[in-house]
């Protein structure tokens, strides 16, 4: 994968995306992340949703293997307010928070070549 | 998982939400003399007098370490074993200082444990009582301390 500043940066860029974030796989802690757009912060907003993020993706990981799936290659939590996409890139995690009128096939093609490391 | 097992009861709720919301296999909040306060996921009392010894030492050497080589002592204390991981950090409640140990493993992750152990600090802010729950300690009585709080948390010597 391209250095995290850039892939981050990139995903940042995207139309509708909110916040884009690179995650530790296994600790759920932030490697890099952007400033949230044009959206109110709590003090530990991204840190939480990373945190939740990527135990989330590591649990859908478990139900795809479970259901002889395989590795889940893109996951989207749809919300009231905008959606979170998480993919997997071997020890971490690309998390962005997405705006419900966002361009979703732009985010996923852009989330999925970033993690493929094209 | 059974229930934490607590010498003061208004730590219980807490304790419990923390075990339950981050995952954890086992913990211990402590006051920083090695009084155990609380208590998840150990049956044996000598376990948690070893913990709570040991939790005791390693933050004084932690504390002081901070110190030297920052000017601050640290707060949290994170060693990741090969199956499993050990989270220590402080809290305080009214002045009171805290200390927890938690150990976890895969199925939870150091992130989602700081998330909930700052959630279980405010708790224990708001729940803390009015009166002091502790009793002036004299120096030197450590033994004393631990012995009559694993007394609470598992019954006197004999009955364990």
């Amino acid at each position: 994968m391209r250095a995290v500043t850039q892939v981050v940066s990139q995903l940042s860029r995207v139309p509708g995306v909110v916040a884009a974030m690179v995650v530790g796989a296994a600790d759920g802690l932030i490697v890099e992340t952007s400033a949230m757009m044009g959206a109110t912060e709590g003090p530990d907003t991204r840190k939480h949703t990373a945190a939740l993020a990527a135990y989330l993706y590591s649990k859908v990981t478990r139900a795809s293997s479970a259901a002889r799936l395989g590795k889940p290659s893109f996951m989207r939590l749809e919300a009231e307010q905008g959606q979170i996409c998480v993919v997997g890139a071997r020890d971490v995690v690309l998390v962005t928070i997405v705006s419900p009128d966002a361009n979703l096939g732009r985010v996923r093609l852009d989330m999925m070549t970033a993690a493929k490391g094209e | 998982m059974a229930n934490p097992t607590v010498a003061e009861a208004w730590v219980e709720a807490p304790l419990k939400k923390l075990m339950e919301d981050a995952g954890l296999i086992s913990g211990v909040l402590l006051y920083p003399t090695g009084r155990a306060v609380g208590q998840f996921g150990f049956s044996n009392a000598a376990d948690v007098m070893s913990i709570c010894a040991l939790t005791s030492a390693i933050n004084a050497s932690a504390r002081e370490l901070g110190r030297q080589l920052d000017g601050k002592p640290f707060y949290e204390l994170h060693h990741a074993g090969a199956e499993r991981q050990v989270f220590m950090a402080r809290a305080t409640a009214g002045g009171q200082e805290f200390l927890f140990v938690g150990v976890f493993d895969a199925e939870s992750s150091l992130g989602m444990v700081e998330i909930y152990f700052a959630e279980f600090q405010k708790a224990l802010e708001k729940l803390r009582p009015e009166a002091p729950q502790t009793r002036i300690l004299k120096p030197g009585d450590f033994e004393g301390e631990l012995n009559r709080s694993l007394d609470a948390l598992f019954g006197p010597i004999g009955k364990r």
